[in-house]
């Protein structure tokens, strides 16, 4: 990667050329700005303004079907979200999705990196196959993994003993939801973790072996620590992504029989129970929750934040 | 269809040719129906054409009917309005939940496009309480009130003014195979007894009810509260009320779901399901709306041969149940451009004649009660008897704008119906409830 | 160390194919059949089941035993699959275009240029990328009621602008970085304008990076299903994936297995080719700014 290398600057300059290159500076300062300002202007509008919304929405008493006793109750919906049950049952749900379903990934994606950077048989078949799942869209998915547990329909449903119905169990349920969500995101990935793997030398591998490392030395030893920021970004990108589930939840028990995740319940809130308010407070919430995800990655971790790496160049 | 006889035609006099169709069309008097279809796609062609004569159209949005009733009653209505108006029939999704948050959704952004709404019996507080919805007045209140079933004319008032007018009504019967027990249990306990012997038996003997987390197991709960002669909400419908015979309830559904009577699939199983399964064979008896009734003579003519109705079965021996009351009642939109003409358009779509289409064609219940003793409707509904009767001492569920909370609140404590524990239960639901009516609290 | 020992080894290993041992051939092959079977058999289970009969639906069979169309004609007969497709695909496309518009000028700004604010802007984009979509959802829907944008195309590329210009940034960007500087500094020295530089020389360079961005972001517009079912309340503005859960069977009571399955075969025809033409060109595209820092 060596064109990243900024062009070199000459050690003395003249006061002419001093004067050129400020002038060179600003012109590609007002270019630069220029380039983006569209940009920005779009994201600020279509997601800083609707998010400081947002909160200002968790602030009133705001129901659709009572618009004329809208007003300002300050903290009173946190108290309200935050002191119920039913908001820290969607919260242990989802942290529960997202702790077995990335954990799985983890495995698995490092599984088929494996498998990936390894075969010498149909890679590139393997590797389209292994997209497919990435592409797909969710709830065409979703609905699947639906028909196949649903009883008397499905093929997997039908191998379970009579009279079982999966996605109306509660723990049942949760295991399917995970299962689907495991099938579409595993490729993702599997697809960073292969982008790390190809970075660990083949030479420093095999001369481990040659001193003698085990398979299972090599990997813990020499893969893994190489491995460990592309782990950290998979990690990191995941788990946002997990915590946010919805399209898989929504398809296949709509969040019934204890199954709703915080977005489920956001969603619910604001289109069943019309309640701008509360559904506003949820959403915060939400956006907090995920705000302390990714922090506790980058400092607890020291995952490089996926933009600090731009930066440095 | 006495409107060719009764009225002249849309003054679209003869000059143009669209205007001449459906006047040749309508002399022959054959196919009435598919003429009807051609009728409205000729006015629809020639509305842009002649701009004195626009009948403004009128957007009906109902849950999606596939008999085609509804669809041929706005065609009727549209050609006897003498082109003042054009029905159009709009099908809303197929589960009540979808159906009204697409219109919540669509009125809180003040749609326009929608002028006639197809309201289930237990929206019409949430609607008029938001102001979505215009109250009835006058004349046109007189005649929606005519002849119409006291219970559903309930459903549609909201502080003592009619918002809605019923189109149609429902309420489930016990539907069991005569073959399999000779007389219909009269009560919970005694249809649980036969059931589990016929188990016994090793017959079939599924008791076929709706368990699954919807509406549907909020309906069972509000039947048997109400039968055990208690009710949901205080009659103010300010707190709950719920008490003892809400115990009651919630033991039987307890019982049934423990019981070798319950379907395995209870916990999964609405109105369809049932059907399905007791067109299988499996079942024996099953608590459903009439439109089992056809369906059957259509899937199945060997069970159907022993196929039987009988009233709901009591909770307490000594009182008659009070089955929850369904249906359909219309309104007209705060945000439709023509209100006046739309609620004149709904007296056209459930007068006498397009009822008794919506009956005999799409099997569902008239809210007319004179057409009960109607003998071309008991021809087609040989059940009259027994739904008129049932209809009368019919329940309604909670009236209350917080209505869609406080079923959610009930239908999350009882389903699935195994898990139920009554005393716990019991205080999920009285909490949910005080939380939903002080529009407190998530819904979970 | 004696990383030199084992060149022989090296290529061996790289180039193994005929020489392998035919057990570890099989165990690979294994190893490999096993991967593309879990990848499918959802896929392959969505296609049996929109080629039963409707008769067979429920016959539980992974495979047809009796082979039909009737579900595709089923959706095809109406409006109401049609429409939402056409809808997926023109609202697919424009915010498409607009994102990766927007985002081929500022990502080349950060890839080439230095300008204050740039830090500022990456850890903006960054942000909103992590967004949780639910959370936008709420405001959306209440500024998009009031301001007649609910359930209007509009309506929904506006949010999925949101969540896609910052893919389509970060990913535009690695590919920017990757044009080599030197023909950069040739086209200054014969005196090309940073304005020339980037609609003349980079622009162009970077257009296979702009094709994987687009891919990229009309995948994220055809899949999303959030802001689809919540922005929209009928076929006007309803997309494809949000319409398949709204499809109605036969009768009232009955569920449209056949016709949802059809229709979910459809939709995930495109990805499957994308996936298969440009299965490089999305790869690189997922990995290159999340691994290579």
């Amino acid at each position: 990667m060596t064109q990243m290398a900024a062009p070199p600057k000459p050690a003395t300059l003249t006061r002419e050329e001093r004067r050129r290159l400020s002038e060179g500076a600003r012109a590609e300062r007002r270019f630069g700005w220029l380039l983006c300002a569209p940009a920005v202007i779009v994201m600020a509008l279509v997601a800083f303004y609707p998010i400081g919304y947002a909160i200002y929405l968790s602030l009133q008493r705001y129901d659709l079907r009572f618009p004329q006793l809208t007003h300002f109750v300050g903290l009173s919906n946190y108290g309200v979200v935050l002191s119920s049950g039913v908001w820290w049952h969607a919260f242990a749900v989802t942290v529960i999705i997202t702790v077995v379903s990335v954990a799985v990934e983890l495995v698995l994606g490092m599984a088929l990196a494996m498998l990936l950077h390894r075969t010498p048989l149909w890679r590139g078949l393997v590797r389209t196959s292994i997209l497919i799942p990435y592409g797909i869209v969710t709830v065409a998915a979703a609905f699947s993994w639906q028909f196949a547990w649903t009883p008397g329909v499905g093929y997997l449903a039908n191998l379970l003993p009579a009279g079982s119905a999966p996605l109306t169990s509660q723990i049942q349920a949760i295991a399917v939801i995970i299962l689907a969500e495991i099938w579409k995101t595993a490729p993702f990935m599997t697809l960073l973790l292969l982008a790390g793997l190809s970075l660990v030398p083949d030479e420093l591998l095999r001369a481990a072996k040659v001193d003698g490392a085990s398979a299972w030395q090599r990997f813990t030893q020499i893969m893994l620590p190489l491995m460990k920021p592309a782990i950290l970004v998979a990690l990191l990108f995941r788990t946002l992504d997990a915590f946010r589930i919805f399209d898989n939840i929504f398809i296949l028990t709509k969040g019934n029989n204890g199954t709703g995740s915080v977005s489920i319940l956001g969603y619910d809130n604001l289109f069943t129970a019309l309640n701008l308010g509360i559904g506003s407070t949820i959403s915060v919430l939400i956006f907090i929750a995920v705000a302390i995800i990714a922090f506790l990655f980058i400092r607890g971790f020291g995952t490089a934040a996926p933009g600090t790496a731009l930066e440095r160049r | 269809m006495r409107w060719w006889a009764t009225r002249g035609w849309p003054s679209h006099r003869d000059a143009t040719p669209c205007a001449s169709l459906p006047g040749r069309r309508l002399r022959s008097r054959v196919a009435v129906a598919s003429s009807l279809v051609l009728l409205t796609a000729g006015l629809a062609a020639c509305s842009s054409a002649s701009a004195a004569n626009v009948p403004v159209t009128l957007n009906y949005w109902s849950f999606p009917d596939n008999s085609g009733a509804i669809q041929q009653a706005s065609s009727t209505c549209s050609a006897e309005s003498g082109g003042r108006y054009r029905i159009v029939y709009n099908k809303l999704p197929s589960d009540a939940d979808g159906q009204r948050q697409q219109m919540v959704l669509r009125l809180s952004a003040r749609d326009s496009s929608m002028d006639i709404l197809g309201l289930d019996v237990t929206w019409e507080a949430e609607f008029a309480q938001a102001g979505w919805i215009i109250p009835w007045t006058s004349a046109n209140l007189a005649a929606a009130e005519k002849d119409t079933l006291p219970t559903m004319l309930q459903t549609a008032t909201w502080k003592g003014k009619l918002y809605a007018v019923p189109y149609n009504t429902n309420t489930q019967l016990l539907w069991y195979r005569s073959d399999l027990v000779p007389t219909p249990p009269a009560t919970w306990a005694q249809m649980i007894a036969d059931a589990e012997q016929l188990a016994r038996e090793g017959k079939p003997h599924y008791i076929e009810i709706q368990g699954a987390q919807y509406e549907g197991v909020t309906v069972w709960f509000n039947t048997l509260v109400a039968s055990a002669g208690g009710s949901v909400l205080t009659a103010n419908d300010e707190h709950p009320s719920l008490g003892a015979p809400a115990a009651r309830t919630l033991q039987i559904m307890l019982q049934l779901a423990h019981s070798p009577a319950a379907d395995p699939s209870l916990s999964v199983q609405q109105e369809d399901q049932n059907r399905l399964a007791m067109e299988g064979g499996a079942a024996a008896f099953e608590l459903n709306y009439p439109f089992v009734y056809p369906s059957m003579q259509a899937d199945q003519p060997q069970i159907f041969k022993h196929f039987k109705w009988a009233p709901y079965p009591r909770v307490d021996p000594g009182i008659p149940s009070h089955v929850t009351i369904g249906g359909i009642d219309l309104a007209v939109s705060r945000y439709s451009a023509h209100p006046a003409l739309a609620q004149q358009a709904i007296l056209c779509l459930r007068d006498r004649a397009n009822q008794s289409l919506a009956a005999i064609k799409g099997g569902l219940p008239p809210t007319l009660m004179s057409l009960y003793t109607d003998p071309s409707f008991i021809r087609a509904f040989p059940y009259a008897a027994a739904i008129k009767a049932s209809l009368l001492s019919a329940s309604v569920r909670p009236k209350t704008p917080a209505y869609q909370n406080v079923s959610i609140v009930i239908s999350h404590a009882v389903s699935p119906p195994r898990d139920i524990n009554p005393a716990a239960t019991l205080r999920q639901i009285t909490g949910g409830i005080n939380n939903a009516l002080a529009d407190k609290g998530l819904i979970p | 160390m004696t990383a030199v020992a084992a060149p022989a080894v090296a290529a061996a290993a790289t180039t193994a194919g005929p020489a392998m041992p035919a057990r570890r051939k099989t165990g690979w092959a294994v190893a490999n059949l096993i991967t593309v079977a879990w990848t499918l058999f959802p896929i392959w289970w969505l296609v049996a089941l929109s080629f039963k009969d409707p008769a067979t639906l429920t016959d539980g069979s992974f495979w047809p035993i009796k082979w039909s169309w009737t579900n595709y004609s089923g959706i095809f007969h109406t409006s109401a699959f049609i429409r939402p497709l056409i809808n997926s695909i023109g609202i697919g496309l424009i915010t498409t275009a607009i994102s990766v518009l927007l985002a081929t000028m500022a990502a080349y700004a950060i890839a080439r240029l230095n300008f204050p604010g740039k830090g500022l802007l990456i850890g903006m984009s960054l942000l909103i990328a992590m967004f949780p979509q639910i959370s936008l959802v709420n405001p959306m829907f209440n500024i998009e009621r009031q301001i007649g944008l609910f359930n209007t195309w509009p309506g929904l590329i506006i949010p999925y602008l949101a969540f896609s210009l910052p893919l389509a940034i970060y990913t535009l960007s690695a590919f920017f970085r990757e044009i080599p500087w030197d023909l950069e500094k040739a086209a200054k020295v014969d005196g090309a304008s940073q304005r020339q530089i980037f609609t003349d020389v980079i622009a162009p360079l970077a257009i296979p990076g702009i094709a994987t961005t687009a891919i990229l972001v009309f995948m994220f517009c055809w899949n999303e299903f959030l802001f689809a079912i919540s922005l929209t309340s009928t076929n006007a503005a309803r997309t494809a994936p949000a319409a398949m859960g709204f499809f109605t069977g036969v009768s009232q009571f009955t569920f449209p297995i056949g016709s949802i399955a059809a229709a979910a075969a459809i939709i995930t025809i495109p990805i499957v080719i994308f996936v298969m033409i440009f299965q490089r060109r999305i790869v690189a595209g997922l990995t290159s700014g999340a691994v290579k820092g």
